[in-house]
């Protein structure tokens, strides 16, 4: 049993360091948009659990207009890695949360990498993450990747998510996802979309139905084509009208 | 439902964002680091650009400095190799095509691992400590005022190591206008394989001058490939650019270990493009020089292939090695080294720097090197051209276009200078 592990966040978090650290590899590290346009992938084994780590390229959103943020999304949509580990900017926490949150919506094991701690506290910021744990519902672990601080409870954290991934699967899970709600009057249509989705199981085999709804919502192009030639693609395409 | 729902849920995240920043974030004071200091500067209005041009000009002086002694070494290896091979070997054809198509060739070459590795290591210590983003920052702004996107110069930056992963870096930006031109743009970036070239044409011609002749050409491409997005801009691809937002990452001290693994990694690909792509160059070139056996040079094959594009260069004086360089020149740009290096070497000429300068003059050689740095992306370009634009008729219009381009900067190069009395 190998897991698979998925390294996403924004471009520039230091994703490239935890990825070379925690496989050995030497891919070179870069400090702008763009270096890791196609994915990479090396292995890693911790407490005899085997790791495959692929390094998405690094993106602000998860939109469909931009071909890397496809890639990032299309990876964990359709590959379904068993976790996915958010590189956050600790110092640029308020902007790395977006990602953050789109990547709750897709619903798989999420691990978070709370990097740049050093940067962070020479901004002055004091982040609580048992508070922070708390309303996100994931695992986080500080880190500094660039002077190896943090990387094995990251590993730690990784096998851990990875075990409950397997739990899941097998109904024994007892990890809660937290669903950060986006007010009344949008849930009542979310969950509109995602009850027509649920009655398309070829659909529900594949995405979240609540990931597919929010993206029918948004009108997203690649969404749209994913839906083609379900049985409710008319009534969807009626209701997000 | 509208698309405004994106707008709306977009509104929500940030709303839930800032309620967790809110609950778990104390954000302290901000203290005043030197990065803030030397951002004051590097990204100075007026001293910006300065500061990114004498920035470029030192690497060039580094790299340039650092590895001659490196391939004065590499060089007299081989041409003492090679003059071995002709003593001890017996077969004629055979001592020939070792002595003069292998170690004349690709000995010569590989000559140029030297200064790659020296100009990746410059770049990748200016990479690594932060400095090439805010380059990228102080040439937005006069991308801006043209209408173009500072976006646009990432990629570019890029391509001065080389422009496959440069081209493949646009699939960051989202609008396929904006897209499409940095992709057609990006060849012009003078990438590391085009350095041969210069180094040779400049160590022949303008010996003292060769730091600042190898910059200027670098700096040539940028302005080609600035004035290019601008016409395009203007004509084919109407429209605004998307706004450009670069995150500045703080200034750090590189570290030896990873500039000494890009380093590494650029120049055994270079060594290993020696030993594919140069190498079948080398076999080929030598072949279509030292047949029909015994002829010369000048009625060999390749001979007759260069005199017959000639006619078309000849406005230029690039002559038919020139030409000849430029059609096999397309393989790869290092060829075009290779293909003076073999000729000369069948010829019988051991210094092909000093060769050079019986057949071309010093402006002529300026000539050929904006020639070579604009006129076609070499093959693997090519490739990632169409495969990044997802058409061959822009493929085809990069390369018709980068042709007339060369060609018309070519011969204003010798139109300005016969003027000015340096033919």
């Amino acid at each position: 049993m190998i897991l698979k592990v998925a390294l996403t966040g924004n471009p520039n978090v230091g994703k490239s360091v935890i990825f070379n650290a925690l496989t050995g590899s030497r891919q070179h590290v870069g400090n702008w948009p763009g270096k890791t346009v196609e994915r990479k992938s090396g292995e890693c084994t911790y407490k005899g659990v085997d790791m495959e780590i692929v390094d998405l390229p690094g993106t602000y959103s998860l939109t469909a207009r931009a071909i890397d943020e496809l890639i990032a999304r299309n990876f964990i949509v359709e590959e379904k890695p068993d976790v996915v580990v958010d590189i956050i900017d600790a110092s640029n926490i308020e902007r790395n949360l977006y990602l953050t949150l789109l990547l709750l919506e897709l619903r798989r094991e999420i691990v978070v990498a709370l990097n740049m701690m050093d940067v962070a506290k020479d901004k002055g910021y004091k982040i609580d993450i048992e508070k922070l744990t708390q309303m996100l519902g994931v695992r986080i672990v500080p880190t500094v990747a660039t002077k190896g601080v943090g990387l094995k409870e990251l590993k730690q954290a990784i096998v851990e998510a990875g075990k409950d991934t397997l739990d899941h699967e097998y109904g024994r899970s007892t990890h809660r996802h937290i669903q950060l709600s986006y007010g009344e009057q949008f849930e009542e249509i979310i969950s509109k979309v995602s009850g027509i989705i649920q009655k398309d199981p070829k659909l529900t085999e594949k995405y979240s139905h609540r990931w597919l709804a929010i993206r029918l919502l948004e009108q997203d192009e690649d969404a749209l084509e994913k839906i083609k030639g379900s049985s409710q693609e008319q009534t969807l395409l009626e209701v997000i009208q | 439902m509208n698309e405004d729902f994106e707008v709306l849920l977009t509104d929500k995240r940030y709303e839930m964002i800032s309620k967790i920043i809110q609950a778990t974030t104390i954000k302290g004071k901000r203290k005043w680091t030197i990065s803030d200091m030397l951002d004051k500067a590097f990204l100075d209005k007026y001293v910006g650009m300065p500061i990114f041009l004498a920035m470029f000009w030192a690497m060039f002086t580094f790299t340039y400095a650092c590895s001659v002694p490196f391939m004065e070494m590499i060089n007299m290896a081989f041409v003492w190799l090679g003059e071995q091979a002709l003593q001890i070997i017996p077969n004629e054809y055979l001592a020939a095509f070792i002595g003069e198509g292998l170690i004349g060739g690709i000995g010569f070459v590989i000559v140029f691992a030297a200064p790659i590795a020296f100009l990746f290591l410059s770049i990748a210590l200016l990479e690594d400590s932060g400095y090439l983003a805010r380059a990228a920052f102080v040439m937005d702004r006069p991308m801006y005022r043209i209408g173009l996107t500072g976006r646009s110069f990432i990629p570019m930056l890029l391509g001065f190591g080389c422009n496959v992963p440069a081209m493949m870096a646009t699939r960051s930006i989202e609008d396929r206008k904006d897209r499409l031109l940095t992709l057609i743009i990006n060849p012009f970036i003078s990438c590391s394989a085009r350095l041969p070239i210069y180094i040779l044409f400049a160590a022949a011609f303008f010996t003292q001058y060769a730091v600042s002749v190898i910059w200027s050409m670098y700096i040539l491409g940028i302005i080609i490939a600035i004035l290019s997005a601008l016409l395009l801009r203007k004509t084919l691809f109407k429209g605004e650019p998307a706004p450009f937002i670069l995150e500045l990452p703080i200034f750090r001290r590189p570290t030896l270990k990873s500039a000494a693994i890009h380093m590494w990694d650029r120049t055994s690909v270079f060594v290993r493009k020696v030993f594919t792509y140069l190498l079948v160059g080398a076999v080929l070139l030598w072949l279509l020089s030292a047949f029909p056996w015994g002829a010369g040079v000048e009625n060999s094959y390749v001979a007759m292939i260069g005199k017959a594009i000639e006619p078309i260069f000849r406005p230029l004086g690039f002559g038919w090695r020139g030409s000849v360089a430029f059609i096999f020149g397309f393989l790869a740009k290092e060829v075009v080294v290779e293909t003076f290096a073999i000729l000369f070497a069948v010829e019988g000429e051991a210094a092909t720097a000093i060769a050079l300068r019986g057949v071309m003059t010093p402006l002529v050689g300026y000539a050929f090197m904006a020639f070579s740095l604009l006129y076609m992306p070499c093959l693997a370009v090519f490739g990632v051209l169409r495969k990044e634009t997802g058409s061959w008729k822009w493929t085809g219009f990069a390369a018709i276009y980068g042709l007339v381009i060369a060609y018309f900067v070519a011969a204003v190069i010798i139109a300005v200078g016969t003027l000015l009395g340096f033919a």
